[in-house]
């Protein structure tokens, strides 16, 4: 079947897509509660989308199509406060994070839907392992070569998103000392990382897809796990390197980052993205992982290194007009709270460790940080 | 030289049925995925039935070590319990005490058709209210269970255990007022049995956590300490003949909502929990008289049936409303199913305290809790696997 037709869409319209963590209240270890959570909400209208992830122990939300940072925070924390109530009435905690510190992934149970059910049977044990969280989101294009030309020009990005968002750094109940262990489990699949080089739409579905369908290994752009993806029923890109993060404020904030970046990036008032911007993506992208905001990454065209936080510092500087035009300073102000001030919820979360020497003990402050919000 | 082999056997019996008991469960359990405390209840059972000798219910302190592992059960039962759901959805709350009072309504009524004394029918529907903490936490842990049925079993089953004791109180203290017409002494012994029981409780429940957060202790160091808790808290209830199944039931809610330092108790308490829980299930099974079971079948199948259609109904009423869907309210009345060991343990107590009635209801009831005790188990791991909450998947 050939790649569907790229569907253009209002250029920097967003949407976001949330994979969040359902615990029971008793030892904090994830809860095989999506199907009953989601009975529940079928009973009253819901303001978004909820639906089944991989695993019963989680679940995925996603907004409307937003064009400004008020309306998409707002209705993130409707989502979120529909969420919760329904998780009280059923005995179940929700949390965001990137991986829930101590569940053993063995016993996830695979969601009961046609497609999971075939992944499972494909990947094994690795898709038990899946059991991370991830945030979503998208960026609406107005033609098929500018998702290409924005997938690329993002590249030296990815860092930025990744460590900002870090919020795994435990994994089977001990430190992993990677900010995010998350994207670790992601790689595992063969189809992961980065997308091929290809900038023109009709190169991409016309050779390269049609080239791996041939191959049989994939049947849609759903079997490719990119850090970013065309979507082109959405005739968006999608960005899939953030962990959830604690908080949908945070959420919305690296949303609303992105969506000032693309502005930004489409103004081409920077160097043309090229395959040998490549050449550094995988260790920037393990820098982020390993060492969050502190990490070093090399700029693909200076060659320069410097600290992943004073990258994001210097951007958010040329940032700042497109967040007034974009409505969106306030989402800009948290970016920068996180990366000049209190730092990503990984570390939050290590301080919550520090504090009390328990794995469940973060679980309860990542359960309270959706809860109430900035942290 | 041993010459006296009578004697040996008599004094090894007890520890060659655990040993035995643990055997079969586990193969019980490979093979047919048979709850390991019914099979428990099985060889206690037969051997109960083949008299096996120095297999006696005689032995000094053995109702003391079955009340320790019945009330480590309820102590983690309680620990389950989340107050604040209750304030969330107040269905539950409601539904287990609606469902409470219903189900000793319907056996009361029901054991009306047979000639039964009025005490008597009374204490039989004080015991249907309780649901066995044993038997339902064991298999849920078993199975790894979680979800909405499982949650709702367990706080309804605590609910129930907790209503029971307070109406088989109300019930002895009206068997004392009606034999000795002594209105003060009657009053006294049940407020003192059910108030002194949540006092001793209540004051663990805030003591223990405390002294746990004196220092970080692991899962280990907070079951040991758990469990001695318990140990203290069933020597005092014998010394102050309260309940130790209400007081371990009240220190774990308590401490559950005490708890600041959050690492739990191994389930079931991890090897100790285990070994005890062999013991107990052989022991309950051991106290049924066969004779007894035979002569009570017809009641007991009867009454079994009124109660399962009770806790069913009601569950099935509540369900919609209290946010699940009609099959998993029918699958959580089903699961509540296991009632045998807490009843005849609280029986047996009360029998201890010396109110006579009791060895007559246990006989009574022996067939009612014979079916409960080797089925009731079956019925929980089987809603519970209906329900998909458990983790034994192939998936």
């Amino acid at each position: 079947m050939p790649l569907e037709t790229f569907k253009a869409s209002d250029s920097l319209t967003m949407g976001v897509e949330l994979e969040l963590q359902l615990v029971n209240t008793y030892d904090l270890d994830l809860s095989s509660s999506a199907n009953d959570l989601l009975e529940l909400l079928r009973r009253k209208p819901f303001p978004g989308v909820v639906t089944p992830e991989m695993t019963q122990s989680m679940i995925e939300i996603a907004t409307d199509v937003q064009r400004e940072h008020g309306p998409l925070l707002t209705q993130l924390q409707q989502i979120r406060d529909t969420l919760v109530s329904a998780g009280d009435r059923l005995n179940i905690e929700l949390a965001g994070g990137g991986t829930h510190p101590f569940q053993r992934w063995f016993e996830q149970r695979i969601f009961s839907k046609p497609r999971f059910e075939q992944l499972s049977g494909l990947y094994g044990y690795l898709a038990k392992q899946f059991t991370v969280f991830g945030q979503h989101v998208h960026i609406g294009c107005a033609s098929a070569d500018e998702a290409l030309f924005l997938l690329h020009s993002l590249n030296r990005y990815v860092p930025h998103f990744i460590a900002l968002s870090a919020s795994s750094p435990f994994s089977q109940g001990v430190d992993t000392l990677f900010d995010s262990a998350r994207l670790n489990s992601v790689f595992a699949f063969p189809l992961s990382g980065r997308a091929p080089f290809v900038l023109s739409w009709e190169e991409f579905a016309n050779v390269y897809f049609t080239k791996m369908e041939s191959t049989g290994v994939v049947k849609s752009m759903k079997d490719f796990y990119w850090d970013i993806r065309p979507k082109p029923e959405y005739g968006t890109i999608e960005l899939r390197v953030c962990d959830t993060p604690l908080t949908v404020e945070r959420a919305a904030g690296l949303a609303c980052y992105l969506q000032a970046l693309c502005r930004h990036l489409l103004e081409r008032r920077e160097a043309a993205p090229e395959e040998d911007d490549y050449l550094v993506y995988t260790y920037n992208r393990f820098q982020a992982c390993r060492f969050g905001l502190d990490g070093m990454m090399v700029n693909p065209k200076t060659r320069e290194q410097i600290s992943i936080r004073e990258d994001i510092l210097a951007t958010l500087r040329h940032l700042t007009p497109h967040g007034v035009a974009l409505n969106s300073l306030a989402a800009l102000d948290e970016i920068e709270r996180t990366a000049g001030r209190v730092g990503n919820h990984a570390t939050y979360l290590r301080n919550q460790f520090k504090g009390s020497g328990s794995v469940q003990s973060v679980v309860r402050a990542s359960v309270e940080a959706l809860r109430l919000g900035r942290s | 030289m041993v010459t006296d082999y009578s004697f040996l056997l008599q004094s090894i019996a007890w520890p060659l049925v655990l040993m035995f008991a643990w055997f079969i469960s586990e193969r019980a359990y490979e093979l047919w995925h048979i709850p390991r405390v019914t099979t428990y209840v099985a060889v206690g059972l037969v051997g109960g039935l083949i008299n096996l000798p120095g297999l006696t219910t005689d032995v000094p302190g053995l109702p003391f070590l079955a009340n320790v592992a019945l009330s480590l059960v309820l102590f983690e039962l309680g620990y389950r319990i989340n107050l604040r759901w209750f304030r969330h959805n107040p269905w539950v709350l409601l539904l287990g005490a609606i469902e409470s009072i219903v189900t000793f309504c319907v056996v009361y009524w029901v054991s009306g058709w047979f000639d039964l004394a009025v005490d008597v029918r009374l204490i039989i529907a004080a015991l249907s209210i309780s649901a066995s903490p044993a038997g339902i936490v064991r298999v849920a842990n078993e199975l790894r269970s979680a979800g909405q049925v499982t949650e709702r079993v367990l706080h309804l089953c605590a609910i129930n255990c907790m209503v029971s004791v307070l109406v088989l109180k109300l019930v002895v203290g009206y068997w004392y007022l009606s034999t000795s017409g002594d209105l003060v002494m009657a009053a006294f012994g049940s407020i003192h049995q059910v108030g002194t029981s949540l006092a001793v409780g209540g004051l663990l429940g805030v003591a223990v956590p405390w002294l746990l957060r004196l220092r970080s202790t692991n899962e280990r160091g907070v079951t040991v300490v758990f469990a001695l808790a318990v140990l203290l808290l069933t020597t005092a209830a014998y010394g102050l003949k309260i309940s130790p199944l209400l007081a371990a039931l009240t220190f774990g809610v308590v401490a559950r909502e005490r708890r600041v330092h959050l690492t739990n108790a191994q389930r079931d308490f991890g090897t100790a929990g285990d070994l005890l829980s062999i013991f107990l299930f052989v022991y309950i099974a051991s106290l049924l008289d066969w004779a007894d079971v035979g002569a009570g079948m017809f009641l007991g199948i009867l009454l079994i049936l009124a109660r399962t259609a009770s806790k069913v109904g009601c569950n099935l009423v509540a369900a919609r409303l209290s946010g699940i869907t009609e099959r998993k309210g029918l699958l959580t009345g089903l699961a509540l199913t296991p009632m045998s060991a807490f009843a005849i343990l609280l029986i047996e107590q009360s029998r201890l305290y010396g109110f006579a009635p009791a060895e007559q209801v246990l006989s009574i009831a022996a067939g009612m809790m014979l079916i409960q005790e080797l089925f009731g188990p079956v019925v929980t791991q089987r809603a519970l696997m209906a329900a998909q909450e458990t983790h034994v998947t192939k998936g």
